[in-house]
């Protein structure tokens, strides 16, 4: 029951409610940039992909969170260059990310802390693999083509370095290059 | 033998290399050089002593697997742990003993022991040069920068490796595509990197112009002459495929590094010049994701028709449509 409290709120019918799209304007950036999207396919593409590799046992249990949303979370992260925590935050406050993960009408409860937990998000990406990436991305292309908004006639191809992890610095390290340095600048 | 016994013994194997470790640190402390002779003694003393590593590693495999108190997905957790540490052990163990006898190392040499998928990167573009790390590869349209495949390969292979699976990917997305006429990729420009012969050969047999992609380091003519296009067709053999009007937009479309590096900057902007996600599945994740969130930017642009003159220019050539965001997907809930 708590788990259900926690993330997925706006179904407990509790409090007031609002339309979501009736508070974000049409003009608003991430509104522009969520309705790009072809939801409707990723959404079945991931579902079906899910279906696929991680066959439920059972149909018992509480019904998950929405693929809409924690997809829509996992691209609004990227695009707001936020961590977890922050774009599940987010999703609590901001109605433009509500209306970006799709969530239409919600019940206003001050009490409420969250709507999908970093965890469930990070279980979600967890499940996430190449060719289902490369499918979401042919959707994606594919849609704009079929809109006429881009051609495939002319394209370019290149690479690009990516470094992996976090390059922390520790006070160790910091110390001995300083060390090292004052060192070398007073030899003569 | 028992799980206490197993600890003891592992604790102290890790001491005493620990304790030669920091004798081999004191020795060349203060030297300002490393000597062949004590590093090649260390590394017999080492090994010597780490022998007992692999035995101790098997018995401990050997251990997990008749624990009751364990549950079966931590069972198999641990199981899949110890395994790739073994396996990450004799790569490891092969590429110091080529260092330590003074041989090159091959090309995708290991630089972290917890992922071997990460590669050195000798490359500096786009003002963010990684040591080491991943090089994920695009095709993009040059117009707006639209993405429309990503590759990233495990370690560091050449650029024109990058290309057939691109190519394949687009047209895999191109398949989806219902209306008709059905998009066809005419050309496919790069830089210097992708001056390959055997490439050139095989975008040729899938009716692909490679024009674009440069010989030398001249720059391209930005049109080119009715006997260039002839030649070129002739050279090609895709007369029957493409038109000279096609040549022509392939030699003004070009490879422009700016345009590129407008797209990858987007990218880095959006997190794809540092994986913060583990391993090489993560890193597919976090830049596909990217990706993903940079074309949906890209539609935007398009859609308010905020695009660079050139990219109107290529737009109006390839007779490409522009339209209102709202007009006809009023609610996407």
């Amino acid at each position: 029951m708590q788990l259900l409290r926690y993330l997925q709120h706006w179904l407990t019918r509790r409090g007031p409610g609002f339309q979501v799209a009736d508070f974000v304007p049409e003009t608003h950036p991430i509104r522009q940039w969520a309705d790009t999207f072809p939801w409707a396919a990723l959404v079945a593409a991931v579902d079906r992909s899910f279906a696929q590799r991680f066959p439920k046992p059972s149909t018992r249990g509480r019904p998950p969170v929405s693929t809409r949303v924690l997809l829509a979370l996992e691209l609004l992260k990227q695009e707001l260059t936020c961590s977890d925590e922050q774009i599940c935050s987010r999703l609590r406050t901001d109605v433009a990310v509500m209306y970006a993960c799709g969530i239409t009408e919600v019940q206003v409860d001050r009490a409420q802390e969250h709507f999908v937990l970093p965890e469930v998000l990070a279980q979600f990406r967890r499940r996430l693999d190449e060719p289902l990436m490369a499918e979401l991305l042919a959707i994606q292309a594919a849609t704009a083509m079929e809109d006429g908004l881009v051609s495939p006639a002319h394209l370019v191809v290149d690479t690009f370095p990516s470094e992996q992890g976090s390059q922390r610095v520790n006070d160790a390290a910091t110390l001995y290059k300083a060390q090292k340095k004052s060192s070398s600048s007073s030899r003569p | 033998m028992q799980s206490a016994e197993l600890e003891v013994q592992a604790h102290q194997l890790q001491h005493d290399l620990q304790k030669m470790m920091r004798r081999f640190g004191r020795q060349c402390r203060g030297m300002g050089t490393v000597f062949v002779t004590l590093v090649r003694q260390t590394e017999t003393q080492l090994l010597e002593r780490g022998r007992q590593v692999l035995p101790l590693a098997q018995a401990v495999q050997e251990r997990l697997h008749s624990m009751p108190q364990l549950l079966e997905d931590q069972r198999a957790r641990l199981d899949t742990q110890l395994t790739a540490a073994l396996e990450a052990y004799h790569w490891i163990e092969s590429q110091s003993r080529r260092l330590t006898q003074g041989k090159a190392l091959t090309h995708c040499k290991i630089v972290n022991a917890y992922d071997p998928t990460i590669a050195p990167i000798c490359k500096g573009k786009s003002n963010c040069p990684a040591q080491f790390g991943r090089k994920p590869g695009i095709i993009a349209e040059p117009a707006a920068g639209f993405i429309f495949a990503l590759h990233l390969p495990v370690g560091n292979p050449s650029d024109a490796s990058y290309v057939e699976p691109l190519v394949d990917n687009v047209e895999q997305a191109i398949a989806r595509v219902r209306t008709r006429p059905t998009p066809a990729i005419h050309s496919l420009a790069g830089d210097l990197a992708l001056n390959d012969a055997a490439l050139r050969e095989v975008l040729h047999e899938r009716g692909i112009l490679t024009v674009g992609i440069p010989k030398t380091v001249d720059p391209l003519p930005p049109s080119p002459t009715p006997e260039d296009v002839l030649r070129i067709l002739d050279e090609t053999d895709l007369h029957h495929i493409r038109t000279p009007s096609q040549v022509h937009l392939a030699y003004a479309c070009g490879y422009s590094r700016p345009v590129v590096e407008s797209s990858i900057a987007s990218l880095l902007c959006r997190g794809a010049g540092h994986l913060t996600y583990k391993g090489h599945r993560g890193a597919i994740v976090q830049t596909g994701m990217a990706v993903m969130a940079h074309n949906a930017a890209t539609l935007v642009r398009i859609h308010q028709y905020r695009l660079s003159k050139r990219a109107r220019t290529f737009r109006r050539r390839l007779r490409l449509r522009c339209r209102k965001v709202n007009q006809g997907n009023a609610s996407i809930n």
